[in-house]
């Protein structure tokens, strides 16, 4: 892990209950570089650098594994749906294929 | 050679050179990836030569026209219980003529709740995009929607 990466954990709506279906969005701000692109300064190819694998997982178990390509945008946002059991906390991990890890995670909290 | 013939000719062949030379200016800005797969070689990857149904239990929701390829929204959304004996199992993105045409392939468990995945993707042009759905069952459901790109986002 060189340096930390901005992510970001959101769910949606903000204030629910236990039983209740959510999205849980997470964002990071990634290059997502393609491989195929030039840089304008040195006029070299910009080596391929994206994100590859993605678990969001429940108080260590996972709910949603994902495989992504450098076809994804720049700075990609995931957002998938979470029936809320209990009282938990969500991480996300998430690896490039420079072999970057990286891991994020915020308390799931539902009120009622 | 006649003069008359090598100036017919050559007209002909700078015509054509014209009228090629977009197209192959647009191959080159085609992305050039290391694991390049076409749309039907993505699909029977993922498939192992299954049938795949065209069902409207899958919606896609995507831009009829995206002003920029490089930031183009996509949802899908799947009609399906999420019970332990019926639910999705995978969700695949991929759009029909980018260099690499696998997007994301989602595994979803019982405990999404709802058969859904957003995400923002890249499109090099035009084209259509693709979302090939697994069910629990084995089966395979699938819905493309074309999304007309303005400036194109790789490359």
């Amino acid at each position: 892990m060189a340096e930390a990466r901005k992510s970001m954990i959101k769910f949606k709506p903000k204030k629910f209950k236990v039983g209740d279906t959510i999205k849980v969005d997470f964002i990071v701000i990634h290059p997502m570089e393609t491989g195929t692109k030039k840089d304008k300064k040195t006029g070299n190819i910009k080596p391929a650098h994206y994100i590859d694998n993605i678990t969001f997982s429940l108080d260590g178990k996972p709910f949603t594994t994902m495989k992504v390509w450098e076809t994804v945008s720049t700075n990609p946002y995931f957002s998938v749906n979470l029936k809320v059991p209990a009282k938990g906390k969500i991480t996300v991990d998430y690896t490039d294929n420079t072999g970057e890890k990286n891991t994020k995670s915020k308390k799931l909290k539902p009120k009622g | 050679m006649k003069r008359r013939n090598f100036i017919k000719g050559f007209c002909t062949a700078s015509a054509l050179a014209v009228a090629v030379s977009p197209s192959s200016l647009l191959a080159k800005d085609a992305p050039k990836s290391g694991n390049k797969l076409s749309l039907d070689m993505a699909i029977t990857a993922i498939t192992g030569g299954k049938a795949v149904a065209e069902s409207k239990k899958v919606s896609l929701t995507v831009p009829e026209i995206a002003e920029n390829g490089a930031v183009v929204p996509v949802k899908v959304h799947v009609e399906s219980p999420m019970t332990d004996n019926d639910y999705v199992k995978a969700i695949h993105v991929l759009a029909s003529k980018n260099g690499n045409s696998r997007c994301a392939d989602v595994m979803l468990t019982p405990l999404n709740g709802k058969g859904y995945f957003a995400t923002r993707v890249k499109l090099g042009g035009t084209q259509d995009i693709v979302a090939l759905v697994e069910m629990s069952d084995g089966t395979f459901l699938k819905t493309s929607k074309p999304v007309k790109v303005t400036i194109g986002g790789c490359g």
